[in-house]
């Protein structure tokens, strides 16, 4: 033992050598212990749920700062770095993710994104929510703004994803999340939207509640143009169902004696009350002009063109306001069309023919009282009529042979006065017309088929010289 | 310690055999050793800087540069007295002095 002092006393020179090797060593490995650790600290905290999580080394000490998501979560994390073999000290700079109240969470969309904020409980669910978003607005771009923060009310994931199916459905708008409370607001981006949206909110999770929606549906549009050189009648836009869209277009058939019906109408949900009223109203309107265009957007009905002569307007403005339902708006702006060429009898006679050859004015069954389809021909008849001021005309009815002929008789001469009336309420002078009833005296077809009765029943224009 | 030991092996197994040639030429040197009252001073200044090590008291880069320091003194430390020991035993022909 003694020798083994003596010899220690001379052990000093090799310190020089060592201490140089010591240098060495520390310039050498320093960096690489670093990373080494840092690496196996970031790899001990593979499974724990960390936001902003950052380690940083100066040795063997790791200076390590997270925000966790519960206070257990916190601590096991900075065990988990503590118990990393080579680890000395770790400085502990976590703290809990703040906890926000209310929790609100937020998607607005415009016309060229989506952007997803306000916060979210943790990175699972904000990885889950943009996945989700990026697969239901396929092409759309998300924008993610979105913080971490505790105080989510439970099945907050579930009651988001339903959220953003919806944000799917609109144009335009924003669904904000405010603890358990959504509120929406924006336009839908297609007719029935509005309808779907409500629907789907049915299924929030249990808990959430609708605070409130102010989604709007686009204008529910519907579009008639009447062609007078092409004679057709276009109908364009929306119906709510099949049986309305027949409907329609067998009204437009009455109506418009002498155009061509095409019919381009498509069916869908979210027609406002009192549509197909309004429509079948607003049709009749537009048949009494010479050409004209009708729209029909929710509730307002909006109608243009040329009347056929001055009363007219005012006339049909009066129907309009008493036709529509209620809570509907109309706005009508006809001008009158300007006066034709006169022309003489015998042209005057081939005019009036020619239209009621095309159409019939027609009456409610058995009565004296003009149907509102027949409005469009007896303003082409009156516009004709205009055409020749200084010829007489003779209003003739007729009936078939069905019932006794007294009734006929009274009944055709009633008509005929009706029509009478009706021209000169359009300003016509009452001396130039002469109502006769015939009664079934003078069929012009066979009265033993329904079809022969109902050319039978009819009133002629006939220009007395 | 382990740690260290195993990322370090090269430049430990260094250290020893450092010592061992230290402590392999210090039996049969000639020169003036170092006095008692140095190598007492010495050891304190070693033991301060082990207590200082466990202690844990330098922070960052100098503490690992410390504790490598020390580790690596410890192992050339071994060495030397391995070496002095065997080379004792090799000049005293198979018999070690005591």
């Amino acid at each position: 033992m003694h020798g083994l002092f003596r010899w220690s006393s001379k052990w000093w020179p090799g310190v020089i050598p060592l201490i140089v090797l010591w240098a060495l060593a520390a310039w050498n490995n320093t960096v690489p212990l670093e990373s080494d650790l840092a690496a196996r600290s970031t790899a001990a905290l593979k499974d724990t749920v960390l936001d902003k999580s950052r380690i940083a080394l100066a040795g063997r000490d790791v200076t390590f700062s997270a925000e966790a998501f519960s206070e257990e979560g916190r601590r096991s994390s900075v065990a988990a770095v503590e118990a990393v073999p080579g680890v000395r000290l770790v400085d502990d700079q976590t703290r809990l993710v703040p906890e926000a109240k209310p929790f609100v969470w937020s998607a607005e969309r415009d016309v060229v994104r989506v952007t997803l904020s306000g916060n979210s409980p943790l990175p699972a669910s904000k990885g889950k929510l943009l996945e989700a978003a990026r697969a239901d607005l396929g092409g759309v771009e998300v924008v993610d703004h979105m913080n971490l923060s505790r105080g989510a009310p439970p099945r907050f994931d579930n009651a988001a994803l339903l959220l953003l199916d919806q944000i799917a459905k609109l144009k335009d708008g924003k669904i904000t999340l405010s603890d358990t409370k959504v509120s929406l607001s924006g336009m839908a981006r297609d007719l029935g939207g509005r309808e779907a949206i409500a629907a789907a909110l049915k299924n929030l999770p249990e808990g959430f509640s609708v605070a409130s929606n102010e989604i709007k549906a686009p204008p529910y549009i519907f579009q008639a143009y009447k062609d007078p050189v092409a004679l057709t009648l276009t109908l364009t836009g929306y119906v709510p169902d099949n049986n309305v869209h027949a409907a329609l277009v067998a009204a437009a058939g009455r109506k418009f004696f002498s155009e061509k019906v095409v019919d381009n109408l498509k069916a869908s949900v979210g027609a406002p009350a009192g549509f197909t009223n309004a429509v079948v109203a607003a049709l009749g309107a537009l048949s009494r002009l010479s050409t004209g265009t009708l729209v029909v957007s929710d509730r307002e009905v909006k109608l243009s063109g040329d009347a056929f002569y001055d009363a007219a307007p005012a006339q049909i403005r009066a129907g309009f306001a008493k036709d529509l339902p209620q809570g509907w708006q109309s706005k009508a702006d006809i001008p009158v069309k300007p006066a034709a060429a006169p022309v003489d009898a015998t042209v005057c006679q081939q005019l009036l023919s020619d239209l009621l050859a095309k159409g019939t004015i027609r009456f409610e069954s058995g009565l004296s009282t003009l149907d509102p389809d027949s409005a469009g021909l007896l303003d082409h008849l009156i516009e004709t009529a205009l055409r020749c001021p200084t010829i007489n005309i003779e209003i003739a009815g007729h009936t078939d042979a069905d019932g006794p002929e007294g009734f006929n008789k009274a009944l055709s001469e009633k008509r005929a006065e009706v029509v009478t009336d009706y021209l000169v309420r359009a300003g016509l002078p009452a001396s130039r017309f002469t109502a006769v009833g015939y009664g079934s005296t003078q069929p012009v077809a066979s009265n033993d088929t329904d079809e022969g009765k109902s050319h039978n029943r009819r009133i002629e224009f006939v220009v007395k010289e | 310690m382990i740690y260290l030991a195993t990322f370090h092996w090269g430049w430990l197994l260094g250290s020893l055999l450092l010592g061992f040639a230290m402590g392999w030429i210090a039996v049969v040197q000639r020169g003036q050793g170092v006095s008692k009252v140095t190598s007492r001073w010495l050891a304190v200044l070693a033991a301060a800087l082990v207590a200082a090590a466990l202690a844990h008291v330098i922070p960052g880069r100098p503490g690992y540069w410390l504790d490598l320091g020390l580790v690596m003194f410890a192992l050339y430390l071994a060495g030397c007295t391995v070496g002095s020991w065997l080379r004792a035993w090799v000049v005293s022909g198979h018999a070690p002095a005591a």
